[in-house]
């Protein structure tokens, strides 16, 4: 019998229970060399398989039979069996050759990217997430391209499904940079900027030992998302950043940290000539829609300033301090900034006048009690955390090593900053 | 193309799932590689969306709209003209957009029932933001003749001053329960156990 057939015989006959498909492994490990050296002959004899039964055979002939070069006319019944094992294939199976199932999804995508019909790939890709992902928590190198897909066929909102998840396991560094900068322009395109902000804020001040491209862009657009969602930027980054990063990203984003000087000024004029200006850096960045929005949050900076120091005024002088054209066109400002939410505030149309009120929460509906709480248990849940890995990090052998070694450094003063478990 | 879910959406009046329905068939048409986009009701699926107010994902549809369908398919661009005068936030601009197209059958409906969501939310705009308002914004906020908007209004509690036709909004007191029960304690008892911990 030939070695194919064979293959496929043990495959057929060893997918039942746990023990068989353990052993069904190994013998895949083995033949694993001449089903690729058999590769242009594989497919009819996916056939014969059931990928939702025979899931991890499936998979070694499937990553066998696509590891040469794909013509696009191959590609397009290729994807379709792509698509179709990868959502009925079996978690338990599949996880046991995790490697070549993520090989297999990331070739399913370069095929649905030739094809350019990045849509199709979606509903599968998120399905390979869930799949291969040992618990939510968990974040797979495929995370970031199921979020590229969802980018690239503007599926918005089906990719904010994974981003609602805590993520506390990382496989691979480049995982969580692109993961948290796809992440961050997908809450962008959805105007969910303080999701967006977190997420950006992830990627630059990620460790990293040298400044890589994925954190410059996320910079800019952390830059801009700040100023529209905040109104202001710090260019100092919090201590715990890389020092790659507090030294380099600024000298990468220049005209970002200008037009962030120049918002700072809130003069309407101004930046928008700086804006104009630069429009080709911006433009060329793809990042001119996001301009654009924080210049028209401007007005809004300066509307919720005004709140701050008066507690009437006219819609005519509230026109005037802004530089609106109209009274009119400052009312709808106002109202636009009341539907949403970041004022308070009721108009009196008779009088012309703009009452601007107090924040009318007052902390004691059960609603809000509600949130606090959720807030307190997952904090709770948060701190729980740290303290198992603190305290794993404490026994970690590697460390304490470490940590005794430099002990020597320190002066006879320091040694009350030690804490005592540390004495070995 | 089975579209069972969103014919059974569509008759029982769930408007509020439509949009999720149409993404997910979207998605599985897509995967199973059907060429879905000629025959994919895109007025239907932006209407989805307007309707439970998501107009980003209203926005990135009509992106991901094939050109040729967008000009020859009448009805898509008017409900995404609805959608544009939302975004833009040109109040009066969306009943224009409504009434401004000669809907099919089986799109009717759902204009209509978004129009009168569209009516409740101005409302309720206009409650929270005004003290005082004309009747002739009143109007247009809420889409109707100038009569009708103060008759509705006026059942509303608001008191109108004829001489200089402006409406005085009456605001609405929101009851909201306010009940303590003993998993309460019980959480702040764990909540102090853990900060002592």
């Amino acid at each position: 019998m030939n070695i194919v057939e064979s293959v496929v015989t043990q495959i057929q006959g060893l997918s039942s229970s746990a023990t068989d498909i353990a052993a069904l492994h190994t013998y895949l490990k083995q033949a694993d060399e001449s089903l690729h050296t058999e590769s242009a002959r594989l497919l009819p004899f996916l056939d014969h398989l059931d990928p939702s039964i025979h899931s991890l055979g499936y998979l070694y002939i499937l990553d066998a039979c696509t590891s040469g070069p794909i013509s696009e006319e191959q590609a397009k019944t290729l994807v379709l069996i792509f698509a179709r094992f990868i959502t009925s294939c079996v978690a338990e199976q599949i996880r046991l050759a995790s490697d070549k199932f993520v090989s297999v999804c990331k070739r399913f995508k370069d095929q649905v990217m030739l094809l350019k019909a990045p849509m199709q790939g979606v509903a599968a890709m998120l399905s390979a997430v869930r799949k291969l992902q040992s618990s939510s928590a968990h974040l797979t190198t495929l995370h970031p391209e199921f979020l590229q897909l969802c980018l690239l066929s503007k599926s918005y909102k089906t990719g904010l499904s994974v981003l609602e998840d805590d993520i506390f396991e990382v496989d691979q560094p480049r995982d969580l940079f692109l993961y948290c900068y796809y992440g961050g322009m997908m809450c962008i395109g959805q105007k969910r900027f303080q999701k967006a902000l977190e997420l950006l804020h992830n990627v630059v001040t990620a460790p990293m030992s040298s400044i890589n491209a994925i954190a410059v862009e996320a910079y800019k657009k952390y830059i801009l998302v700040s100023l529209i969602h905040q109104g202001q930027f710090s260019t100092s980054l919090p201590k715990y950043a890389s020092s790659a990063a507090q030294r380099n990203l600024k000298n990468f984003c220049q005209p970002y940290i200008e037009l962030a000087n120049s918002y700072s000024t809130g003069k309407i004029a101004e930046l928008e000539t700086y804006v104009q200006t630069s429009r080709e850096k911006f433009e060329s960045d793809n990042n001119l829609g996001l301009v654009k929005q924080v210049l028209s949050s401007m007005y809004k900076r300066n509307i919720q300033r005004l709140t701050q120091t008066y507690l009437t005024l006219s819609l005519q002088d509230i026109a005037n301090t802004v530089q609106l054209n109209s009274p009119k066109e400052a009312e709808m400002h106002v109202l636009q900034m009341i539907q949403d939410g970041e004022i308070y505030a009721t108009i009196n149309q008779k009088d012309g006048m703009v009452r601007f009120l107090e924040d009318p929460e007052q902390y004691k509906t059960c609603e809000m009690i509600k949130h606090i709480d959720s807030s307190i248990q997952r904090m709770m849940e948060l701190s729980k955390k740290l303290t198992t890995m603190d305290e794993l990090m404490s026994c970690d052998p590697l460390y304490l090593a470490k940590a005794g070694r430099e002990r020597q450094r320190f002066d006879f003063d320091d040694f009350d900053t030690v804490p005592q478990k540390f004495n070995i | 193309m089975d579209f069972t879910p969103l014919t059974e959406a569509l008759s029982s009046k769930s408007y509020d799932k439509i949009s999720d329905i149409c993404d997910e068939l979207m998605l599985k048409f897509a995967a199973e590689g059907i060429p879905f986009q000629d025959e994919w009701p895109y007025q239907i699926h932006l209407l989805g969306h307007i309707y439970v107010n998501d107009i980003n994902s209203a926005r990135f549809l009509w992106k991901s709209i094939p050109s040729a369908i967008k000009e020859s398919q009448p009805e898509v661009a008017a409900a995404w003209r609805i959608g544009q005068r939302l975004w833009t936030r040109d109040y009066a601009g969306v009943y224009e957009a409504i009434r401004g197209f000669d809907w099919s059958q089986e799109t009717r409906v759902l204009v209509a029932a978004f129009s009168e969501v569209y009516t409740k939310r101005m409302f309720q705009l206009l409650l929270s933001a005004y003290s005082t308002i004309s009747i002739e914004d009143t109007a247009r906020f809420l889409g109707m003749n100038e009569d009708d908007a103060a008759n509705y209004v006026l059942q509303q509690g608001w008191t109108v001053d004829p001489a200089s036709r402006m409406l005085t909004v009456k605001k609405q007191l929101i009851v909201t329960e306010q009940k303590l029960d003993s998993s309460k304690l019980q959480r702040l008892t764990e909540y102090v156990f853990h900060l002592e911990h």
